[in-house]
């Protein structure tokens, strides 16, 4: 029929003109952008040169990128310690609030992440919530300054990302079958080896899940250091912020750009790897 | 392993956490105080510097239109594309899907300085439509991936059964499988609104002088320091959310 | 931020807001049933048609935001593009309430942010902007700032003559002082009791470790180095910026944070000791907060002016005129001075202020106090330099 034919060639089309022009040709840009050299004026010149990708193996690059990915892999790994035993909790809860209580892990999704990010900075600054708290109590006789350095920024990401830990820890914990546990029990394991033999490499997809999904958005939320963090947190994002809106070094931030989007697609490489297809907790 | 009451602590402590900081800006809110963080008194000041604010209210009325027609044109396109995808075998079918998975793992900064570069090129003057034209595009992978998932539960025998009755595909579309899909559909659309709605990192780099929006409008409040406009803010909109919240649960449980 | 979580967690976000909203495995199957059963009933199946409406709607939808950016550029407005918090909401409300013309007004937080802003799209529609001293000249230079027709602003007499026609833009043809003052150092008494601060030497000392706040911009943070090494600030030879911005690399222990708008709020509630501040933020500060000094250096100071300027393609060039003369009316600039807490360079206005006000010495230094200061003007070519020692210095934090 002439007409269904018509139909899905709209249906496809319109999508695919709307990826390519949107999607596709713009990541094409920054590709070319990134191999041209920069005009001091702003923009770029149009000769080949691959001197932007050359700078990124500057140290002072690379420590942004050290940086940025060691401060992701604490944030994960913080995320992951009042995660894990938040999730395996709320998953073995047998209470018909159950669904109320995960909802209230999703809310803060739906709550906009920069005035979460603000309530940070009234928390952790010199006069701020938990300073007083701390010097009403007389666990600290001088406020802390915690305000405008990494530590703020660790705790900044975590605030903010510790639901992208919970939910696919949760997700899985909660199909785990816990008479694994007393097989294991009786079988004579302790509750240590019960726990670190048969609990964790079954909740593993959910461990790398949460960690991946934390990782990724950690590097790149320049938002974050910017409220929180100082002079010596300059994350990628803000890096990449930076040589667009400001140095206006186009080709070095497109540079920039790729080698983190190359980063990110390794990362997600090794999860594959590492969760064979039919283990994964949650398929595409 | 950690008896019941320990437990309860521990969540409780993570909830506290999660909720805290929010709900101290709420309270402090309704300090009588421009800049100390000591209690000076109730006040509703703030929220009367706030609602004169006309700024403010423009900029959530722009915002509110960017995200209602950035999540309606993308809940479309996406459902068309899922549908697209899932009965149809076209060439590029597999570049087309892997556009997608590249669209959703590419970090959002890269996104937006990609469509910065796209609009230079083009020389598109930065403001509504780029604005609109990003937060459909990073939207559309998140409704087809929705609608896709959902579709993969249908009975084929549906499609067979509409075909014997001399359905063509676009009438499929629109009178059966569109309303099938209606519970996927709605929830794409109020993903991909809140999305947009909170969208910092993208719209950043997309926006200009004639349209400025919400997140944009915090981001350079928030950054100017300590105001207690932005407390009476933050109130207001976490008691939105909650009110969103609780009507789509109410009105999901009772439809359903 | 959502968005670059790759595939699962969206899944995870819909599973959480489909399980909710989506029917159960059972009543999906009657949908299914009663769609799918009739299949000699041809009308049963167009009955599931029943959302033809919402479709025709959500169709109808997709094509009325057409027509929306028609009605938005139609309106009588203004676009103002100026430093963010840099006007009091009340003029931009008085000014819409005595001439009906709209404001539209957006910011920006460095005048790099300005310039890239408005080079990477010529035609964004700004009627008004605000750059410092160093831009105008940069951005005349470049063409992309109109000169002003002086007959449509007759308010230009209240200026104070010492600003004006000074070598960043002379004779004032494309630009008019909007606000001035200093860049100097402010430190807090009580955690310093003792130090007395007269040069800017004084600042890499060691025990300032990560105390220290520095204005995010280029060119003030290089003014201290400069300075401190004998220089102008608006020195250009390559071989001093180099010495300056080793000289900062040695003073980057000592810098906490790079903070241009929110200076004022940091050193009020503590959470810097010391740094440089512009004078307006160091007088609103020392109001709340008395154990804050600001203090001029031996050296001199920088002096810094914000200028109204027209940008080339102005869409709504008889609405820029008229704000622009609304801004200089004394009153008005009273009001914009008092509020944003900086020197007004509009004596009539002055004149109408507070005598506590005139006589404050952050606001309105002697010429004593001002020795050996500079005004800030732009270095030409060796702004590339600037900028990249400025990226280096901020990616070697």
């Amino acid at each position: 029929m002439n007409s269904d034919r018509l139909f899905t060639r709209f249906a496809i089309g319109i999508n695919a003109a709307w990826l390519t022009l949107f999607a596709l040709v713009p990541i094409i840009l920054i590709l070319i952008v990134s191999f041209l050299k920069p005009d001091p004026n702003f923009f770029v010149l149009m000769h080949f040169s691959p001197r932007s990708y050359l700078t990124l193996i500057n140290p002072i690059y690379l420590k942004v990128f050290a940086r940025s990915l060691l401060l992701a892999l604490i944030t994960a790994g913080c995320c992951l310690c009042i995660g894990y035993p938040f999730a395996f909790i709320l998953a073995q809860l047998k209470t018909r609030f159950k669904p109320l209580l995960l909802l209230l892990v999703i809310i803060p999704f739906w709550t906009s992440s920069l005035l979460r990010s603000y309530a940070m900075v009234i928390l952790l600054e010199a006069h701020g919530i938990l300073n007083s708290f701390l010097l009403r109590w007389h666990i600290i006789s001088q406020p802390l300054h915690l305000l405008y350095t990494n530590t703020a920024v660790l705790i900044g990401l975590v605030y903010c990302l510790l639901p992208f830990m919970i939910l696919p820890l949760y997700a899985n914990i909660e199909k785990l079958d816990l008479r694994l546990i007393e097989a294991a029990r009786d079988l004579g394991a302790s509750h240590l080896q019960a726990f670190g033999k048969v609990i964790i490499p079954l909740t593993l997809p959910g461990i790398i899940s949460g960690t991946v999904l934390v990782l990724l958005p950690a590097m790149t939320l320049f938002y974050i250091p910017d409220l929180l963090g100082g002079a010596k947190s300059l994350l990628l994002g803000n890096l990449i912020q930076m040589q667009f809106l400001y140095t206006g070094n186009w080709p070095q931030g497109s540079a920039v750009s790729i080698a983190l989007t190359v980063l990110m697609s390794l990362l997600l490489l090794l999860y594959l790897r590492l969760i064979p297809k039919a283990q994964r907790s949650q398929p595409l | 392993m950690m008896n019941r009451a320990s437990k309860t602590v521990y969540i409780m402590m993570i909830y506290g956490f999660l909720y805290l900081p929010i709900l101290v800006l709420c309270i402090y809110s309704f300090n009588n105080a421009s800049y100390s963080s000591l209690w000076h008194g109730f006040t509703m000041k703030w929220y009367a510097v706030l609602l004169q604010d006309n700024d403010l209210l423009r900029v959530v009325i722009h915002s509110l239109t960017i995200s209602t027609i950035a999540a309606t044109t993308a809940v479309i396109l996406g459902t068309l594309a899922a549908v697209a995808l899932y009965r149809y075998h076209f060439k590029g079918k597999q570049i087309f899907l892997g556009s997608i998975f590249v669209l959703i793992i590419l970090p959002d900064i890269v996104m937006g300085i990609a469509l910065l570069i796209l609009y230079h090129a083009l020389h598109i003057p930065l403001g509504f439509w780029t604005l609109l034209i990003a937060h459909i595009t990073f939207c559309l992978p998140f409704v087809i991936i929705t609608v896709l998932a959902r579709m993969s539960d249908f009975d084929e025998n549906i499609f067979e059964a509409a075909r014997d009755l001399g359905a063509s595909e676009a009438i499929m579309f629109l009178r059966i499988i569109v309303p099938m899909l209606l519970p996927a559909i709605i929830a794409s659309w109020l993903l991909s609104f809140t999305l947009s709605m909170d969208d910092v990192i993208i719209s950043f780099f997309v926006s200009g002088p004639s349209y400025q929006i919400l997140p944009l409008y915090i981001y350079s409040l928030v950054r100017l320091g300590i105001k207690p406009e932005i407390n009476a803010l933050c109130t207001i909109m976490f008691a939105v959310t909650l009110v969103l919240v609780t009507c789509s649960q109410i009105l999901f449980k009772k439809k359903l | 931020m959502k968005k670059s979580i790759c595939h699962l967690p969206l899944k995870l976000l819909h599973n959480a807001v489909i399980a909710r909203s989506a029917t159960t495995k059972q009543s999906r199957k009657k949908f299914l049933d009663s769609a799918v059963k009739p299949r000699n009933d041809g009308s049963r199946l167009l009955r599931c048609a029943r959302n033809d409406g919402l479709i025709k709607f959500l169709i109808l939808f997709l094509f009325s935001f057409l027509f929306i950016p028609i009605s938005v550029q139609a309106a009588n407005v203004v676009n103002v593009y100026n430093w963010s918090g840099y006007i009091p909401e009340k003029v931009l409300q008085l000014f819409t309430k005595q001439t009906g013309i709209t404001v539209n007004y957006s910011t920006f937080d460095s005048n790099q942010e300005l310039y890239a802003k408005l080079k990477a799209s010529p035609n964004a529609g700004y009627d008004v902007i605000v750059p410092s001293a160093n831009f105008v000249t940069k951005m005349r230079d470049q063409h992309m700032l109109q000169p002003l027709d002086k007959s449509k602003i007759p308010n230009l007499k209240n200026l104070n003559p010492w600003l004006m026609n000074r070598s960043f833009d002379p004779h004032n043809r494309y630009s008019i002082p909007y606000l001035w003052g200093t860049t100097a150092i402010i430190i807090n008494t009580k955690y310093y009791p003792h130090v007395d601060i007269t040069s800017w030497q004084q600042l890499w000392n060691k025990k300032f470790r990560d105390q220290l706040l520095l204005l995010n911009s280029a060119r003030e943070v290089f003014a201290v180095a400069l300075k401190s090494l004998g220089y102008s600030l608006n020195d250009t030879n390559p071989q001093h910026l180099r010495q300056a911005y080793q000289k900062l690399i040695k003073l980057l222990p000592n810098i906490k944070l790079f903070n241009g708008e929110a200076s004022q709020t940091i050193f009020m509630d503590e959470d810097a000791m010391i740094g440089i501040i512009l004078n307006g933020d160091a007088y609103l500060a020392q109001q709340q907060n008395p154990n804050l000094r600001y203090i001029f250096p031996r050296e001199g100071v920088n002096i810094w002016i914000d200028n109204i300027a027209i940008p080339k393609n102005a869409p709504h060039l008889k609405n820029a005129y008229r704000f622009i003369n609304f801004l200089l009316q004394p009153k008005i600039a009273k009001m914009i001075a008092l509020d944003m807490h900086y020197s007004s360079p509009n004596l009539a206005a002055i004149r109408l202020m507070p005598k506590n006000i005139r006589d404050n010495h952050i606001l309105y230094p002697t010429k004593a106090e001002l020795k050996h200061s500079e005004f800030q003007r732009d270095v030409g070519a060796a702004n590339h330099l600037y900028q990249h020692y400025w990226a280096l210095l901020k990616i070697n934090g």
